[in-house]
């Protein structure tokens, strides 16, 4: 294994982040660094002390950003690049202390080309903030996680994220025309389809965009991104319907996805454990009858004339699958309540059914539609035991959402709620036993272990090798060669193989 | 220089008590982690920097509770907050699980009890300090800056208007506008005469003593509610009308924090009794104003309060006016600034937030920002003299309107 | 017209059972039914102008939340009972 990495903040490197940024953005206090520590995946508290960083440093411009990182790569110092902290991965918790460099600072909107319908940002910026400014031009970027109210553009990029409406609109690798990085040397280059800023498909060389997508911040900083606009859309539909079961709900889940609806942006299935959990405290559903076992919805935008029309069809779809329209109060509210309803910590209940505060957790593979049944009860086996074993953990039920505009695969995710302040440290391990569990699952039937979150955390990070095969050692030159002092995000990703002798 | 220093549990017996008073509220918020209060907050839309959020003011918690952090550490962050609300209404455990459970985030509370857990451990911001020791010393908080101001001319920007002391009904009028921008209160006070509405004013009105409880200064907030509660007990006063949305937070906050069901005093908000005389043909604002104006809704009526609809109501009635509006929705995340304290210890940032929010103002085009709160008033009123666009008050412009000459100052 | 008075806004109207675990006080609003809340998390002292805050900041939240998104939401009812309509035929 190569030296161990320790900072070794000195003050003379202090001088010289002063001397780039301003004694202003390079922040030492403890509370500035406490609080860059954790993104809302569990963490343990516990042992927090071990996950902050030396240093934090606050730029402005690609040339700041540059500028720091030569200086880290000059003194060994780790870097880890931190844009909202919303990740849900790890991603951005320091695992080796070192420099944080939290980039929200750069939050500019660049330029807005009207004509070839794209605007350029800087990484700090939310989209809904940045939608905003678009609606005036009658414009939208619609990357749509559930995180649309607080997650930023940088950190889009560099956990490839997954949209609520990629079935129409595509996910964060297809919204996202180019951008600039700020390479682990300090070296600056733009990567996109090609070479050219504003270009959706080349055959130019290596397509480097991908390869900088989901990255987790261990190739580099991305400084700003030119990104592809769409109109507002004139109408916005988004049916609810209630099953008996869940076999019926799948079998419609499918044909909706399957329908070939151009405005169609998104189905989503709820399973019978997620309704019972919406059941404990949702307005929407406390009412509903003791048969709305599983619930499905979807989604569709466009121009108001096509979307009626497609609308007319998905509708026409579910009804002749046995779904029932839960009524238009119930569809537009609960769309519109996407981003908010399902994470709320007083929704975890103990055994006794009594209110306790648990945080919630959410497993999110990539599971080919034919697949999704047996998934399902494997999962909900593997909570069903830990829980058995270890009282601090609930099942929050499942969701499959459509990730593609043909129904091949699903977002697959479970809800777990934690009790993260009864956690010991047996509850812990059984937890990440689970992960692996659960992990090893989607892989046995030929998934992807994550769809959107990225696979760094304990548990799960193990498994990444077999599921990439031969692709993992390419990850592992691909490091060694962009970031030849392992300071870029060091160890995530278990990436620091790179850097052993080998045997 | 940059290693970690061990863990100490040395709190102070009061700030244990904080600790567990807050632990439940502390933990869902570092735990949850999902930050849908960020972009909402004035503070960080100007800064940027995540210590500054209403996540890291809960998460601090936890780290000191861990023996991470002490008081000192933390105290000063706080100071980084206009206590407007956005955070806490816009999080999901409040809008969409706050009325399910009667459990909320409470941001600004934590705010001001972590600001009063450092006073009672002897930590001070120097210039929440100074302004606290100057109001104690004369009663009213010190608006004037060099120019002291005293209790003997509290009523001074009534002169002329013929009002009674005391009643069953009375108008309190906070330090900004009793001092500074006086044509808030007399335009208030001539639209209540010309409504044929029985007010008089207070016998011995103190500060409400708001501004020391959002500082951290609660002993003091204590002492000047207790006085004025006790004022108008004695004076027989039923029902106290406020002009000023953070003496409405004070009166229907802190003093029933204070006196519990003891607090039997009825609050009145102006902005909501004018919008009733409106409706009931009371008051009839029949003189044209040709301004092109967009309201800013003030953070304690609009995230605070959830009042909004009757502000609105008044500025359809003027005549004259061409309004641009901004929905009530969008406005969570717009501040003046002026609010928590800001300005008396980080009157830069004040000035940043105030001059986002004129920004927005001027990309609609017009001349006039309307406001309902005097102490958004003036760092919305200098930002806007960049910008050639007039801040002015609810309440002068309906008097206005309806033919009433104000009188007074707008401090400007 | 009515002000704030401490002992109308401690007072809640009375709660009616909806469900086995959910109670109903002001019209169109749940709330857990306070039984759930005796042993892990207490609830907070909360006046009713809170309450009605909440639930109305929520409606106009989810409001803004379609205008942001498009200008117009479609009605399901609508189209479903177009469908039935042309099947009937």
């Amino acid at each position: 294994m190569s030296a161990p990495q320790t900072a070794r903040l000195t003050d003379r490197v202090l001088g010289e982040l002063v001397d780039a940024l301003g004694g202003e953005y390079v922040l030492t206090s403890k509370t500035a660094r406490m609080n860059r520590a954790r993104v809302p995946a569990p963490f343990p508290v516990h042992r927090w002390r071990e996950r902050i960083p030396d240093l934090v440093v606050m730029p402005a411009t690609t040339e700041e950003v540059a500028e720091v990182v030569r200086i880290a790569n000059a003194h060994r110092i780790p870097i880890v690049p931190r844009d909202g902290g919303t990740g849900l991965t790890d991603g951005a918790v320091p695992e080796r202390r070192g420099i944080v460099v939290d980039v929200k600072r750069m939050n500019e909107i660049k330029e807005i080309d009207l004509d070839n319908r794209t605007c350029t940002v800087g990484p700090g910026i939310n989209m809904l903030k940045l939608n905003e400014v678009l609606a005036r031009h009658g414009l939208i970027y619609p990357d749509d996680p559930a995180s649309y109210p607080c997650s930023l553009v940088g950190g889009r990029i560099g956990t490839s994220g997954w949209s609520l409406v990629g079935s129409r609109y595509g996910h964060t690798r297809d919204l996202v025309l180019s951008f600039e990085m700020v390479l682990p040397t300090g070296r600056v280059i733009r990567v996109g389809d090609g070479g050219g800023r504003k270009v959706s498909k080349s055959s130019s060389g290596y397509q480097l965009k991908h390869l900088f997508m989901g990255h987790q911040g261990t190739l580099g900083i991305a400084t700003e991104a030119t990104l592809k606009l769409y109109p507002k859309p004139e109408a916005e539909f988004s049916p609810f319907w209630a099953f008996a079961d869940f076999d019926s709900a799948y079998a419609c889940l499918g044909r909706l996805a399957r329908a070939g609806v151009a405005t169609f942006a998104g189905a989503v299935l709820f399973d019978e454990w997620k309704v019972d959990y919406l059941r404990r405290d949702d307005e929407a559903y406390i009412p509903q009858p003791a048969d709305v076992r599983a619930l499905v919805c979807a989604a569709a935008y466009g121009n108001e004339d096509e979307v009626r029309a497609g609308g007319k069809r998905l509708m026409r779809v579910a009804r002749d699958a046995g779904a029932r329209y839960l009524g238009d109060e119930i569809s537009q509210g609960d769309w519109a309540a996407r981003h908010d309803r399902y994470a709320t910590p007083l929704h975890g209940r103990t055994a006794a059914g009594q209110v306790a505060p648990m945080s919630w957790h959410c497993e999110d593979a990539a599971i080919a539609y034919t697949d999704l049944p047996a998934v399902r009860v494997h999962w909900h086996d593997i909570i069903t035991r830990l829980r058995e074993r270890h009282p601090v953990f609930d099942d929050w039920g499942m969701f499959f959402y459509t990730s593609a505009d043909t129904g091949v695969d699903y977002l697959t995710e479970i809800d777990v709620g934690i009790w993260e302040q009864e956690l010991d440290d047996a509850a812990w391990a059984a937890w990440v036993e689970a992960k692996r569990d659960i992990a090893e699952i989607s892989l046995r039937y030929g998934g992807s272990i994550s769809a959107c979150h990225g696979s760094c955390r304990e548990g799960e990070v193990d498994l990444v090798p077999m599921e990439l095969g031969g692709g993992y050692d390419v990850m592992l030159q691909v490091k060694k060669v962009l970031d030849p002092n392992n300071i870029m995000n060091p160890g995530k990703y278990g990436l620091q193989r790179a850097y052993e002798e080998t045997p | 220089m940059t290693e970690t220093e061990p863990p100490t549990s040395d709190h102070a017996p009061v700030t244990m008590q904080f600790l567990s008073d807050w632990r439940n509220a502390a933990y869902n918020c570092f735990s949850s982690g999902h930050k849908f209060c960020r972009e909402v907050c004035p503070v960080m839309q100007v800064t940027r920097n995540e210590s500054w959020t209403p996540t890291a003011f809960h998460a601090n918690v936890v780290a000191m509770e861990q023996g991470e952090l002490t008081v000192e550490d933390v105290a000063e962050d706080y100071v980084n907050c206009t206590q407007c609300g956005a955070c806490e209404l816009r999080c999901p455990n409040t809008l969409f699980t706050g009325d399910f459970y009667r459990f909320r985030t409470r941001t600004v509370d934590l705010v001001k009890q972590m600001r009063t857990l450092a006073v009672d451990n002897d930590i001070h911001q120097p210039g929440y300090r100074h302004w606290n020791e100057r109001t104690d010393e004369r009663t009213h908080e010190p608006v004037l800056g060099e120019v002291p101001v005293s209790q003997d001319r509290v009523r001074d920007w009534a002169q002329g208007l013929d009002l009674p002391i005391g009643g069953e009904t009375i108008l309190f009028v906070d330090c900004e506008a009793a001092f500074y921008r006086t044509s808030v209160p007399r335009a208030v006070a001539q639209l209540l005469q010309r409504a044929g509405y029985d007010f008089g004013l207070m016998r011995e009105q103190w500060c409400c003593g708001g501004p020391a409880a959002e500082m951290g200064y609660r002993d003091q907030s204590r002492r000047f509610a207790e006085h004025n509660l006790a004022d108008w007990r004695a004076s027989g006063v039923r029902r106290v009308l406020v002009l000023d949305p953070h003496d409405y937070i004070t009166f229907t906050e802190d003093y029933p924090g204070y006196f519990g069901a003891d607090f039997d005093i009825e609050i009145v908000l102006v902005v909501e009794l004018l919008a009733g005389f409106l409706a009931e043909g009371r008051l009839t604002p029949t003189v044209p104003i040709e301004r092109t104006i967009t309201y800013h809704d003030p953070c304690r009526l609009n995230k605070r309060k959830g009042v909004w609809q009757e502000p609105r109501q008044i500025l359809r009635a003027i005549p004259g006016l061409t309004f641009h509006d901004v929905d009530r929705v969008t406005q969570w995340s717009y501040c003046s600034g002026g609010g928590g304290g800001l300005p008396v210890e980080k009157p830069e940032l004040t000035a940043k937030i105030s001059a986002a929010r004129l920004d927005k103002a001027a990309e609609l085009e017009v001349d006039t920002l309307v406001s309902a709160c005097p102490w958004s008033e003036r760092p919305l009123a200098e930002a806007g003299e960049a910008r050639a666009i007039d801040v002015v008050d609810l309440h002068e412009l309906l008097a206005e309107s309806c033919g009433i000459d104000v009188g007074g100052s707008t401090g400007r | 017209m009515n002000g704030y008075r401490y002992d109308e806004q401690h007072t809640p109207p009375p709660a009616r059972q909806v469900s086995d675990v959910a109670v109903e006080r002001f019209e169109h609003i749940f709330e857990v039914d306070p039984r759930l809340m005796t042993v892990h998390v207490a609830q907070q002292l909360f006046p009713n102008w809170d309450t009605l805050r909440i639930a109305a900041s929520r409606g106009d939240h989810l409001e803004w939340m379609h205008r942001h998104w498009a200008g117009t939401v479609l009605s399901g009812q609508e189209l479903l009972d177009e469908i039935e309509s042309e099947d009937g035929r």
